[in-house]
């Protein structure tokens, strides 16, 4: 069946059937292929995106879920990766292998959203993605300079 | 150049362009962007980088096969290491640029061609470096250039682009000669050719920023503007090229960001997983959960016709002599439209499975049986000196502890991959690979099709950690593939087969024994460990000599043959050995009633290693830096641990030090509060960055194998499958302060991407000990009680 689904600022219709994970109706159909694929069940995080402004593990959220709302992957984060969230972390060399990366700057955003100016306990139960090159010491950095910079354009 | 000869499936070279153009997310449902076909994009900084990796032939002549020039002045550097995180992408070019003297800012790395390694060998000039009979001018080690595999299983081949393989954390101790070479060597004969279209003598010219300035007139070139001479121009005499020493690097040794990094913050990098072709269809697979099974009968019928579904085919065990001997299992693999529709059909399918019965009876608990009872067999000894025997036995105080580590994975986040087209005469492989000369040969052998003619395409791998590339999802793409010539066929794993289709750090043990003096200091000491007889690194930690000064030593390795497939998970024979090491210097401190700072500092004093001022300078500044024996609240706790790889011989070495400090709360949470690291730089880091991120990545690295993580195996297969079983730490659970010191030492290090931070594993156990009072010998420490009060 078709869904109407709206991800990074464009309208598509994807003939797919309305249980298929979100994550792959991203990636294969809509060929979105930031957003990776990594435990299948929900626990790591490389596959996180937004929808409605919420973060989500798009592996296992079917793509019915996602009809006519707004989806948006690290690929609409910013036209020309200079979010602050993606400067602070190119400003701290934050990724190693850089495969969790989407998913985890995706939480990020959603972080500072709700919490811009995050205490440490509100960044451990945000960010809960997993990083296997444990790059965790330069993300708390990273996040609090994107909380700087964010505050310092709010201003 | 023949990385884009038409491949014979329809496919033409522009197709190819705009995959690499769609998988930077331009393809919208079908739709190719030709004004994105070259995979060009701008990052944030300005800079142009290049998102599809892989090998492609340049516009213009290439100076040297390292090196291409544009007339825009951008700098192509060949890259014959794999980017999986560990910085080798930034690394390597630096150590080309750094010769070159080029702009910096105009480097964009790209793979270099394994199919061009497999036709050409290395020019005479890259053959003449230190390992080649000529002497390193600092005496610090050489590279160890001995065997020359053609596929690089063995020794540095002399192949084109020498050694391939990412591994044993040596791309910069074994390439830094020939890299550094090459840059020189293109900075030579871009000086010549300025010389020659000016017509005045070389000597009179300087080379910097990518600008050729004639002194005497002060005339300037720009290294674009004679490239293309450059490019016509041998050096007459290459084997006169000198590289560097340290005292003159300009780049190297600066901390420069990884080059790469723009594209992963915008999900712009091409990674295996992410290549897509026109016609490509999906695999997924199911192999037997059992190794050393296969399919005994499926049901295709069932599942038919399920959306998308094309065929199954069955998957024999992937030929051993292919993989190191290692012996995983057959499968069955279902083709569809889509990867999802392939998983979800294969999920349905009937499948029965052959498991050798031998293998099914094994477990954790009986395998660990049979380990431990093999110490009590004779053994390998590999040192032997004085008598333990006697000194054991005429002793009064004898410490004797037994430890083990568990099975571990390296589970990368980046499941098993690969997408292989295979024609008549051609194999063409998308991968992201730490061994791309033998999965050449592979490809070679599987199909039938010779090596010249298989072209791997390489990718950014989503993590390595130990060599993943000799897991079976090459052989198993190539044998799909194969089966299905002309149809591009991408493979990929779920996680739980991801967990199938790696090998695995042996399952460990070791017992340790010590007689002490009456000051408390050790008079002997016997060590046995016990692993999988075809797991490497046994001796690692303990061979040849003793790091801690003791008059008897004896130390033998012991071993049993099971069924998981073993091999080189990050740090390979070091990390258990270090635990086993570090915590039984521990214990023998406590026994002796000293400080485990100073037990050890007094101890390696008393030994002649050739690097023990090292070692003591490294012990020395990490506890200063921790504020080791200042006061610390109840249920803290801090304990040091030595790092060493290669401390007992003269050549290479890696040296450091950590303090951990740790807390734990009477109902028994742990945290890891402070990590101060002592670090060696030898005679210097090439991106002393990338260094400090290793080390950052390492502490946690350890720390998941200290608290969390181990493979069980029940009814012969590994139960642990998934992030749900087999737990990752996370943010909330790191260190919150790291110090990294870095201090001069003088000799090459031996690397630095796998076997720091592994003091984790000692520092917790002997911190659980100080505050709770329990010695917790067996990793990992998950379920152990960890209350006090």
């Amino acid at each position: 069946m078709a869904i109407e689904l709206t991800v990074n600022d464009v309208r598509h219709s994807v003939e797919v059937a309305p249980e298929t994970p979100l994550l792959w109706v991203i990636r294969d159909q809509l060929g979105l292929t930031g957003t990776k694929f990594s435990c299948g069940i929900a626990q790591c995080g490389a596959c996180t995106l937004h929808i409605d402004g919420r973060p989500v593990r798009s592996c296992s959220v079917p793509v019915s879920a996602a009809a006519g709302k707004a989806v948006t992957t690290i690929e609409g984060l910013s036209a020309d990766g200079t979010h602050p969230v993606q400067r602070a972390w190119i400003e701290l060399d934050v990724p190693q292998c850089g495969y969790c990366q989407s998913g985890m700057i995706m939480s990020v955003v959603a972080l500072l959203e709700k919490h811009p100016h995050p205490t440490d306990a509100e960044i451990d139960a945000e960010v809960t993605n997993a990083c296997r090159c444990s790059t965790y010491h330069r993300i708390r950095k990273a996040i609090r300079l994107a909380a700087a910079q964010m505050q310092r354009r709010a201003l | 150049m023949r990385d884009n000869d038409l491949p014979k499936a329809g496919l033409s070279r522009r197709d190819l362009f705009s995959t690499a153009a769609a998988a930077t997310g331009a393809l919208v449902v079908g739709f190719w962007m030709p004004q994105r076909a070259a995979g060009q994009m701008t990052s944030p900084e300005g800079a142009t980088s290049i998102s599809a990796t892989w090998a492609t032939e340049p516009d213009v002549k290439e100076i040297n096969a390292w090196v291409v020039v544009a007339p825009d002045d951008t700098v192509t550097i060949r890259i014959a290491q794999t980017e999986l995180g560990q910085g080798v992408w930034t690394s390597n070019a630096m150590m080309v640029a750094e010769e070159l003297q080029c702009d910096w800012s105009k480097v964009r790395p790209q793979y270099a061609s394994a199919n061009r390694d497999g036709r050409e060998m290395a020019p005479e000039w890259t053959l003449q470096v230190m390992g080649q009979g000529a002497t390193d001018p600092l005496g610090g080690g050489e590279p160890e250039f001995g065997h020359r595999s053609r596929t690089g299983v063995e020794g540095i081949p002399n192949s084109l682009y020498r050694r391939m393989r990412t591994n044993a954390a040596a791309s910069v101790k074994d390439g830094r000669y020939y890299l550094q070479l090459a840059g020189a060597e293109a900075r030579e004969r871009l000086l010549l050719a300025a010389a020659k279209s000016w017509g005045v003598a070389v000597e009179e010219l300087s080379a910097a920023n990518s600008v050729i300035t004639h002194r005497p007139t002060a005339r300037t070139i720009t290294y674009g503007q004679v490239a293309s001479l450059a490019a016509q121009t041998p050096h007459p005499d290459p084997e006169r090229i000198r590289i560097k020493p340290p005292s003159e690097w300009k780049l190297m040794g600066t901390e420069q960001k990884n080059l790469d990094v723009p594209l992963k913050v915008t999900g712009k990098t091409i990674y295996g997983i992410d290549v897509r072709l026109p016609g490509m269809k999906w695999a997924a697979v199911k192999t037997c959960p059992v190794y050393g099974g296969a399919v005994k009968s499926y049901d295709f019928e069932r599942i038919r016709s399920e959306p998308g579904v094309i065929s199954a085919v069955e998957i024999p065990i992937p030929d051993p002599s292919l993989i190191r001997d290692r012996v995983f299992s057959g499968g069955i693999a279902v083709i569809a439209e889509s990867w999802y529709q392939a998983k979800t059909a294969l999920d349905k399918m009937p499948i029965e499975w052959n498991v050798p019965p031998a293998h099914a009876a094994r477990n954790t608990a009986n395998m660990r049986a049979v380990l431990i009872a093999a110490l009590d067999q004779p053994g390998r000894v590999h040192v032997n000196l004085g008598d333990c025997d006697r000194a054991i036995a005429g002793s009064a105080r004898i410490v004797e502890a037994t430890y083990s580590t568990p099975y571990l994975p390296r589970a990368r986040m980046e499941p098993g991959n690969a997408t292989v087209l295979v024609t008549d005469n051609r194999v063409d492989i998308w991968i992201g690979d730490q061994s791309p000369q033998e999965t050449r040969q592979s490809a070679s052998r599987i199909t039938g099709i010779p090596e010249q003619n298989v072209y791997l395409h390489m990718c950014h791998l989503g993590g390595g950690f130990g060599r993943n590339g000799n897991g079976p999802q090459a052989e198993q793409s190539i044998y799909i593939a194969n089966q299905n010539r002309g149809t591009p066929i991408h493979l990929l794993w779920t996680r739980e087969e991801d967990f199938i289709g790696t090998t695995y750090r042996s399952m460990g043990v070791a017992r340790l024994r010590a007689a002490l003096d009456a000051d408390g200091w050790p008079i002997a000491m016997e060590v046995r460990t016990a692993m999988d007889e075809k797991a490497p690194g046994a001796i690692a930690a303990f061979d040849k000599a003793s790091r801690y000064y003791v008059p008897n030593y004896r130390f033998s390795t012991h071993s049993a043959t099971f069924h998981i497939p073993v091999g080189t998970r990050r740090g390979v024979g070091e990390p258990a050995h270090d635990f086993y090491r570090e915590s039984f210097m521990d214990e023998l401190a406590h026994a002796a009633g000293k400080d485990p700072y100073l037990y050890r500092r007094e101890l390696i004093l008393r030994t002649d290693l050739p690097y023990k001022a090292d070692m003591i300078k490294a012990l020395d500044t990490a506890s200063e830096m921790s504020g080791w024996g200042k006061p610390l609240r109840p249920g803290m706790a801090r304990a040091i641990a030595l790092e060493e790889r290669g401390a007992e011989g003269g050549g290479h070495a890696t040296i450091s030090a950590q303090v951990h400090t740790v807390s734990i709360s009477r109902d028994g949470e742990l945290r890891l509060l402070r990590v101060d690291v002592a670090h060696e730089e030898g005679f210097g880091l090439v991106n002393p960055l990338s260094v400090k991120k290793q080390i950052e990545g390492q502490i946690t690295w350890f720390y998941n194998d200290t608290m969390l993580q181990e493979c069980n195996v029940s009814e012969g297969r590994i139960s642990e499958n998934n992030f749900d079983r087999f737990p990752l730490s996370r943010i909330r659970e790191n260190p919150p302060e790291i110090n990294i010191t870095f201090f001069k030492t003088g000799h090459w290090l031996r690397g630095m991407g796998h076997d720091r931070g592994t003091s984790v594993q000692s520092g917790i156990a002997d911190a659980i000990f100080r505050i709770t009072g329990k010695r917790y010998r067996d990793l990992p420490f998950r379920n152990c009680d960890l209350t006090w009060s």
